[in-house]
């Protein structure tokens, strides 16, 4: 009742009308950076936190969360029209979709996208506040060794779930652990690997950092690419025929099951879900033939399972602090500009905000269910922009982005150099992800791991003697075990 | 083993020296930090161990490389074409030179002379196109940015 009561005054303010506007501003302008060739998610929510340097903490987070979904749905008109997923999460997408746009049925393919994407969103951010309030309140029993062991197996999951090599994952997550040392000790207060330089005693600053890696490194290697070709197809049917009704429920049905369920494990990232979904479509069809040739279930099954996954993340983000993916590491970061800390104590003591977010996540996925039925061929025609003018202007929003958040051209420095790295790091099939959360992370690792160590002593027996802390410390270890066994066939086969 | 695997191989292992000397490195300093202090663990504590878990781990995948198995399967494709490498030089080019002159020239007309440069360089040679697009990067961002949003941009001589 708690809950629903918190909900309430949460709607009540979501629905004024300015934070309505900022809600359809973030919508319109997520579309269009998930539609963007060259911009995913995560770069597109850095760039534009600028924009939301006036707003109040809530009307910020509120809009960003927006451009986050936004960005999360246009990213599939990319994958349905020129077979290119504008972010991870589409990849699946692009299977069946591109070859329903091929048959002249991609307005169909765009049309169950959001409406699965309604339905996932909707079921996902409803169990989001039922579930919130009770884990923070769980969270807060938390002392910093089960915050460390937490944040452990956060890192450990994203390891052993990311690219083909555990090792080459754990040494990005480790690289992110240890250019997040960069900076005044959070503990002692000393300055460390600054070398003098005063730019560097704040740490480098996690948005240009993200920028880079993800804006300037995705359009250098997009601009390398040849021209795609883009689908023409039809945009006048956009509901599913019977038949297509009848075989994608149950896909809605269970990739929000999937994506929801997934989405609260942190830092399982958006892919696992929609190839979960997808397979276990694939799997459960009595024709699985169809598969990889334009079969509306490819397409409503992941992309359900996306958008459930997107707003189930939120689960571990707002109770425990723990971003799932980069995306929503930038909103941690965009949280920590408007001076809020993520995590359990922001329910005890901005229940206003918290709950007022929660809404508009509701009344967002409506703004997007309403935006992109009817809009789906303006969308589509904003791929027909040459890439030149796309890239040149994404460039100066990421210079923008990046100098504006303190005024500093070190900023856009720092910004340009993690380009590089991550452009060099995709050439080398490096994943990027691990190295983010580490970075994230790192201070908070650190300090619990320290802080542990001060409350017993040194003594390391801390971790294995309180039964959470030890389960969580067991599932890390099982989940790196897990991985190394995934991967140990294609060693084996490679020796 | 094609030309371009092979070329693959040797960018990765190159990398892969520089990461381990960083962490190496990285550990090296952070020695000097102190690991344990009256309190428990010092600030070089969590760097140290960090930089020695990052060598050791650049350590296993330069044997795993030199034993024949590479990180990825180099979808990126580690070298572009010609004309693919030069599109991406310029656009690293145009942010550099932006950096440069930022706060020195100014927002509007670092904005307005480098994506105008970067258009020409990039092959667009409709100048009615090119003029308008870097006056609404320049002129027009800065009145979005500047004025409408309040985010303070540098201003350059003459007020630019």
């Amino acid at each position: 009742m708690d809950a629903l009561a918190h909900l309430a005054s949460g709607f009540a303010a979501a629905l004024s009308p300015a934070y309505l506007v900022y809600a359809f501003a973030g919508c319109v302008f997520g579309t269009l950076i998930g539609v963007l060739p060259g911009l995913g998610p995560a770069a597109g929510t850095a760039i534009l936190i600028p924009l939301t340097f006036q707003l109040d903490p809530t009307g910020a987070i509120i809009m960003l969360a927006a451009i986050y979904y936004g960005a999360m749905y246009g990213g599939t008109i990319t994958s349905v029209l020129i077979n290119v997923p504008g972010e991870a999460a589409s990849v699946v997408t692009c299977i069946d979709g591109h070859e329903m746009a091929k048959q002249g049925r991609g307005g169909t393919a765009l049309g169950i996208a959001a409406i699965g994407s309604f339905i996932g969103g909707m079921v996902a951010t409803a169990a989001l506040a039922l579930i919130a309030a009770p884990l923070a309140r769980f969270a807060l029993k938390f002392g910093p060794p089960e915050f460390f062991a937490l944040m452990l197996l956060g890192l450990c999951l994203v390891s052993g779930l990311a690219g083909r090599s555990l090792a080459a994952a754990l040494l990005m997550t480790v690289l992110g652990l240890l250019v997040s040392m960069i900076g005044i000790d959070p503990v002692r207060g000393a300055p460390r690997f600054a070398f003098g330089i005063a730019d560097l005693y704040d740490g480098l600053g996690i948005v240009p950092v993200v920028m880079g890696l993800f804006g300037v490194a995705e359009i250098l290697i997009t601009a390398e690419q040849p021209v795609r070709r883009i689908i023409r197809t039809s945009f006048a049917q956009l509901l599913p025929s019977r038949d297509e009704w009848a075989r994608s429920w149950g896909a809605i049905v269970r990739g929000t099951g999937i994506g929801f369920g997934l989405g609260l494990v942190p830092g399982i990232g958006a892919i696992v879900p929609t190839f979960m979904a997808y397979i276990a479509e694939k799997r459960l069809s009595q024709t699985p033939e169809r598969f990889g040739r334009g079969a509306i279930e490819g397409v409503a099954a992941p992309e359900t399972a996306n958008n459930a996954y997107a707003n189930a993340a939120m689960v571990p983000f707002l109770t425990l602090g723990i971003p799932s993916s980069p995306t929503i590491a930038v909103l941690m970061g965009a949280f920590i500009v408007n001076g809020l800390t993520p995590g359990p104590f922001l329910f005890q003591e901005r229940p206003d905000l918290v709950w007022t977010v929660i809404a508009s996540f509701f009344v967002g996925n409506v703004i997007l269910l309403v935006l992109n039925l009817p809009l789906v061929g303006l969308w589509a025609k904003i791929l027909h922009v040459p890439f030149r003018y796309l890239a040149v202007g994404v460039a100066f929003f990421c210079v923008l982005g990046a100098y504006s958040l303190q005024q500093s051209v070190f900023d856009v420095w720092v910004m340009i150099g993690s380009g590089v790295v991550g452009y060099a790091l995709r050439k080398l099939d490096l994943p990027l992800a691990p190295l983010v959360l580490g970075l994230i992370l790192g201070p908070a690792i650190e300090k619990s791991l320290r802080t542990s160590l001060e409350m017993s002593g040194g003594d390391y027996g801390i971790f294995f003697t309180r039964p959470l802390c030890l389960a969580l410390l067991i599932a890390a270890v099982a989940v790196l075990a897990g991985a190394a066994l995934r991967l140990a066939p294609k060693e084996l086969r490679a020796a | 083993m094609t030309p371009q695997a092979r070329s693959h191989r040797a960018a990765e292992r190159a990398v892969l020296v520089c990461l381990c000397a960083l962490f190496a490195a990285a550990a090296g300093i952070a020695y000097g930090y102190s690991l344990q202090d009256d309190l428990g663990p010092g600030a070089g504590f969590f760097p140290f161990w960090l930089g020695v878990i990052g060598a050791a781990l650049c350590l296993v995948l330069l044997a795993q490389s030199l034993r024949g198995r590479a990180i990825g399967d180099g979808a990126e494709g580690l070298s572009p074409d010609r004309a693919g490498a030069l599109r991406a030089a310029a656009l690293l080019g145009g942010l550099v030179l932006t950096a440069l002159l930022l706060e020195p020239a100014g927002f509007r007309a670092t904005a307005l002379v480098v994506t105008a440069g970067l258009l020409v360089a990039l092959g667009v040679r409709r100048p009615l196109a090119i003029g308008a697009f870097a006056l609404a990067s320049s002129f027009g961002l800065f009145q979005v940015f500047h004025h409408w949003l309040r985010v303070p941009l540098p201003v350059g001589p003459f007020g630019l």
